[in-house]
């Protein structure tokens, strides 16, 4: 596709698919936004290929996948509470007593100065939550701002990035990762890596300390200078790492590392 | 532009619980709350109207993930995942854009391909929008439906089942696909362009 010439059939199912590089996405993306007629199309190739996932042979759930289902809704409800409908309170008509209509207005003035009374404390209570709740959004906005300039920093393709090193020695491929292991956060920092051919990519590992396969960490291309990031690639939570290797494989990845390890090093 | 005849997959607000049929739990009963009653409930917080959902469709969403993934660990996170979202969010779902049982089945799709190339969620079920016309009236048609699909998918040439497999299982571009069957890019666009043809006329009405 090119221009305003709408897109064919095979692209955009490539593209309801999201098997498509990110900037030819994009450029589909950018003409949906313009295109009435390539949209239908788009919402009944999505339609068309509904019919291929539908069509897949009906298995089984596992065992207990339900109740662990039920078990994690429930346990989220506090966050989302249950809507009830509005209280209704019943109003019983009554015959008035006789002589009740002297105490009438005193019991309703009574009743609405303790109704303000009640609001005002509730009223409070509220202001007092709200502020709390204010000082708290403020406080999560603040961090929030900050951790977002920090990715920004860390994968701007703007940011410079600089390998110091000692002498005149020139500066070699290598890599920098910061490791969490109780979150799976990983934070990888590659610089001066050599380029690769077409569909491959460089794939980190961690190379777990109880002896197990190593784990995929996440693939990435190094920039025209050399560099790339991995920033948070998803990797199961409490993986202890007895080493971190990157190895080149093909671009989407390989179950196991292929030989050579290009880079590797164990936690200091 | 193709052809604009449209499938099977239809509007949430007729689709009844029948028309699923897809889920362990699926109920015959005439009382059954269509898919849009029980989102709304779901939207209320009503825990009920979200197990029904997921007795709906459980199935079908797992079904997939595990095709794709291969793994009944990895599939079922997948699956628990797409449904705590539509309980945490049940907008994440927009009335119009198909049935919530096709939706639902192509966002497992999109997830597992994610996951399977161990990339980030691209998180796009904005741009999951399904055509949408006439609706699967009782569990009989649904079964028919698959008959059928499963019928004109067998019927394609080898190749052009291949293509299609490795697209929406595998999640390979036109490119990769060519890498992998050693074929010119241009005869793997033109196979899966034939095939998405193939599947458009078998349902035309």
């Amino acid at each position: 596709m090119s221009g305003n010439e709408h897109n064919t059939q095979e692209e955009l199912a490539s593209y309801a698919m999201q098997n498509l590089p990110v900037e030819e996405s994009a450029s589909i993306r950018a003409h949906l936004q313009t295109c009435a007629p390539c949209r239908d199309e788009l919402s009944r190739v999505g339609g068309d290929l509904a019919l291929i996932g539908l069509a897949v042979d009906q298995q089984p759930l596992p065992a207990g996948a339900r109740e662990r289902f039920m078990n994690r809704i429930a346990s989220s409800a506090a966050v989302k509470p249950e809507v009830k409908g509005p209280e209704v309170t019943p109003i019983s008509v009554k015959t008035p007593r006789r002589g009740a209509s002297f105490w009438t207005p005193w019991i309703a003035a009574a009743a609405m100065a303790i109704a303000a009374i009640s609001l005002g404390v509730q009223n409070r209570a509220l202001n007092q939550e709200l502020n709390d709740e204010s000082k708290l959004v403020k406080n999560l906005a603040a961090q929030g701002s900050k951790a977002q300039q920090l990715l920004e920093v860390l994968t701007a393709p703007s940011a410079q990035r600089v390998t110091l090193t000692e002498g005149k020695v020139p500066a070699q491929p290598s890599a920098r990762a910061t490791y969490l292991p109780e979150r799976g956060g990983l934070i990888l920092l590659a610089t001066n890596l050599k380029p690769l051919p077409e569909g491959k990519a460089y794939e980190l590992w961690v190379i777990p300390a109880n002896g197990k396969a190593p784990v995929p960490a996440g693939v990435f291309r190094p920039d025209a200078a050399g560099t790339a990031t991995l920033v948070l690639p998803s990797i199961p939570a409490g993986i202890d790492a007895k080493a971190f290797g990157v190895t080149i494989e093909k671009a989407g990845g390989a179950e196991s590392p292929t030989l050579p390890i290009i880079l590797s090093g164990a936690p200091g | 532009m193709p052809d604009k005849t449209s499938n099977p997959i239809g509007d949430p607000e007729r689709s009844t619980i029948r028309d699923a049929g897809l889920g362990s739990g699926m109920a015959k009963g005439a009382t059954a709350m269509d898919d849009g009653t029980l989102l709304e409930r779901v939207r209320q917080g009503d825990q009920n109207a979200m197990a029904e959902i997921f007795d709906r469709y459980g199935r079908a969403v797992y079904s997939v993930a595990l095709r794709i993934l291969k793994d009944s660990g990895h599939a079922e996170d997948v699956m628990q995942d797409i449904f705590f979202q539509v309980w945490r969010n049940s907008d994440s779902f927009v009335q119009g854009r198909g049935s919530l049982g096709a939706w639902l089945v192509v966002v497992a799709r999109n997830r597992s391909i994610d996951v399977l190339r161990r990339r980030k969620p691209t998180d796009s079920v904005d741009d999951v929008v399904l055509a949408s016309s006439s609706n699967l009236a009782s569990e009989a048609e649904h079964n028919a439906l698959i008959e059928k699909v499963e019928k004109v998918l067998q019927d394609l040439p080898a190749e052009q089942q291949r293509s299609m497999q490795l697209a929406f299982f595998e999640g390979l571009s036109h490119s990769e696909i060519a890498e992998r069957t050693g074929d010119p890019l241009g005869t793997v666009k033109t196979r899966i362009r034939l095939a998405l043809i193939t599947l458009r006329k078998a349902f035309q009405p």
